[in-house]
């Protein structure tokens, strides 16, 4: 995993001295950018783990940047694209939004939109990873939930109280506590607010 | 397309077929349902005609009684002839007349008297030894004091002189039936093919109940040939007519569709050519705007780094290189040859006719009242024609846009041809709304525009192409009346080049 490193920028882009010159532009607000030349190369090397976004020129020869967005897309890449072009057409930038573009800038491009752009971007894409993170930590612990805990927590995202529970399962009120201390602690959960927030949508 | 199919020999052949034989057969049955007619009415006046024959044999036979008897030659017993008939009454063949008392002649007596016995019963005459194939047959009539009979000849009985028709040529069969027999009045033509008219009726007499029977064989060669065919070639003509004003009109629209397409080309090639401009100079000069920001950011740094600072401006500036070779190399390429090499001597007013020709459907549409003065005896001015007709294409199409904004009753468009020292002079003048101060001065530049979706490029390529033939085209100032007015100025050919 590289998501401990500092974000990286991919820049896609068939011209040397644009790639150059954009990726020394990036480079000085502290952001790693790699270049590529060839975007069918980037499409089958770049890194899908690492966090941080990708600069696209729509114009290219081969492979036009609006066909590569559409193939992140379909491979459920999730860093955020942010698209360039030289001449912009609504129905061109309607297109690149549809398909789940992040940004779509006019080339030239200024530095501050570009640099805002990407931040912006690359916050984005943080902040995903974590939702994501969270997650799948909540699913692994709601996998080691016994039957009777799950039939329990799903009561108790119902909004019933222990005495409901324990006559909805046949059970004692004393047992349904029982269960009830069990998921709270194997779902690592203080308090009924954040299992509600974090398990709700777990429950079948 | 719904035209094509009318492009196809196929349909156009099947249409002519449908639309021959259906007049043909038409014509064929008004002939045919003619001669019928005439068959009906013939074969009335044929009946009426032999009727009345048959009741004068009746009337002769009832006037008989009425005859004073010849002196009876005293004795035999037999039936006296009665002679004078005969001699008034061609058909009559002999007159018997039988006393009470006495007998019918003998070969003919067994005939007679069940003949006179009928009569008797019946009251009117009756019938003997009838011989329709010969033509021959005796009357007899029963009477108070002595019995009658007379002896007929069918085939002088003809009334000839009243006949309807030519007994020797007409088609026409007629015919007398009794009891199986018959009598042939005309022999009329047989025809084993064709139409067939039958007519059929019992003569009007009681005494001499034979059936008149007329037919009528129409065969092939008496239908209306001639008209036929001719309705036939007129029909071939005129979808051949409308099959050329239909070819004629598709190639018009053709032609019209073809110009039409012609301009989208090149506008397409026009925005094409930009598009690559556009991309080719925005590369170095997004490198360009990246590079130097990058140096000003680092710059900008504590402390500033220099060394990547110049290295950025050293690629900035070969970006800037790379710009201007680009705008070099499509100066290069756009180019325009010599025009004043291909010019050649053309009559004005004729390339002015052209170009609203052209045009002519636009100015109809919009209702626009087009003037053209061109004084005669106007010298030929030296021109290219190709970048002649641009020009007054775009001239026209400018008024033609700027008159859509005048109310409808007021769209003038006036072309003025003078001559101005060695130069004619095209004055293009329209009372639209004008050109506004402000854009007077970047008239022709190019890529200016006040039109929204113009391209800016008509007039200022109509300038180029005037001034690379020795001409010139400008705005003249604006003066009292309504609207703008252009001077396109070019070489009269007697003129030094």
């Amino acid at each position: 995993m590289t998501a401990s490193l500092s974000p990286l920028i991919h820049l896609v882009d068939d011209d040397a001295a644009v790639r150059d010159s954009l990726a020394l532009l990036i480079g000085t607000v502290g952001l790693r950018v790699q270049a590529w030349a060839d975007p069918q190369v980037f499409l089958a090397e770049f890194d899908r783990g690492g966090v941080g976004a990708i600069v696209l020129d729509v114009r290219m020869p081969g492979t036009s940047g609006l066909a590569v967005l559409d193939a992140l897309a379909a491979q459920g890449v999730d860093q955020p694209v942010v698209m360039l072009t030289g001449h912009g057409t609504v129905e061109m930038c309607r297109r690149a939004f549809k398909a789940g573009a992040a940004e779509f800038l006019e080339k030239p491009v200024d530095d501050g939109l570009l640099i805002e752009a990407l931040q912006a971007a690359v916050r984005q894409h943080v902040r995903s990873r974590e939702r994501h993170q969270a997650g799948r930590q909540a699913r692994e612990r709601y996998a080691q939930l016994s039957g009777r805990e799950r039939e329990v927590l799903g009561l108790i995202v119902e909004g019933l109280t222990n005495k409901e529970i324990g006559r909805a399962l046949s059970l004692s009120p004393r047992t349904v506590e029982t269960h009830r201390a069990n998921l709270f602690a194997k779902l690592e959960t203080d308090s009924l607010a954040q299992l509600i927030r974090r398990y709700a949508a777990l429950v079948p | 397309m719904t035209v094509s199919h009318w492009r196809r020999p196929v349909a156009w052949l099947l249409a002519w077929a449908v639309a021959a034989a259906a007049g043909a057969g038409w014509m064929a049955h008004a002939r045919l349902q003619s001669l019928q007619d005439a068959f009906v009415t013939d074969a009335r006046i044929v009946h009426r005609l032999l009727s009345q024959r048959a009741v004068q044999h009746d009337a002769v036979m009832a006037m008989l009684p009425l005859l004073q008897p010849p002196a009876q030659p005293p004795g035999d017993g037999a039936a006296a002839p009665l002679p004078r008939l005969p001699a008034a009454y061609p058909q009559i063949l002999a007159a018997l007349r039988r006393p009470p008392g006495s007998a019918w002649p003998a070969p003919l007596r067994a005939a007679l008297e069940a003949a006179e016995a009928r009569s008797h019963r019946s009251g009117h005459a009756e019938l003997a030894q009838a011989d329709l194939p010969a033509g021959r047959l005796w009357l007899v009539l029963a009477g108070q004091a002595a019995g009658h009979a007379l002896q007929l000849d069918l085939r002088k009985a003809l009334p000839w002189d009243e006949w309807p028709m030519d007994p020797a040529a007409s088609p026409v069969r007629v015919q007398l039936e009794y009891e199986g027999q018959s009598f042939s009045v005309q022999g009329g033509r047989r025809l084993a093919h064709g139409w067939h008219y039958g007519f059929h009726k019992r003569l009007a007499a009681q005494s001499q109940p034979f059936d008149v029977v007329l037919e009528r064989d129409v065969g092939w060669s008496e239908l209306p040939w001639g008209p036929m065919l001719a309705w036939a070639a007129a029909s071939a003509a005129a979808l051949a007519a409308l099959r050329a004003l239909l070819r004629q009109r598709v190639a018009a629209r053709r032609a019209e569709e073809l110009l039409r397409l012609g301009q989208v080309a090149r506008l397409n090639q026009l925005g094409e050519l930009a598009a690559g401009m556009a991309h080719e100079l925005n590369q170095p000069l997004t490198a360009l705007l990246a590079s130097t920001q990058a140096a000003q950011r680092l710059l900008d740094n504590e402390p500033p780094d220099v060394d990547t600072a110049r290295h950025a401006m050293g690629q900035a500036v070969g970006q800037a290189r790379r710009a201007s070779a680009v705008v070099g190399r499509l100066r290069r390429v756009v180019e325009r040859p010599d025009l004043s090499g291909q010019a050649q001597p053309l009559a004005l007013p004729a390339a002015v006719h052209d170009a609203l020709h052209l045009l002519e459907p636009e100015l109809r549409r919009r209702g626009i009242d087009v003037q053209v003065d061109a004084p005669a005896g106007l010298p030929a001015v030296r021109a290219e024609p190709v970048a002649l007709q641009q020009i007054l294409h775009n001239l026209v199409m400018n008024a033609l846009q700027a008159l859509e904004q005048a109310a409808a009753g007021q769209r003038h468009l006036r072309l003025a041809l003078r001559t101005q020292g060695t130069q004619a002079l095209l004055s293009v003048r329209d009372t639209g709304p004008g050109v506004a101060p402000e854009a007077r001065a970047h008239l022709f530049t190019p890529f200016y525009t006040t039109r929204p979706g113009g391209l800016g490029l008509g007039l200022s390529l109509s300038e180029s192409l005037a001034q690379a033939m020795g001409g010139g085209l400008s705005l003249a100032p604006s003066g009292d009346g309504p609207g703008a007015e252009f001077h396109l100025l070019l070489p009269l050919a007697g003129s030094p080049p």
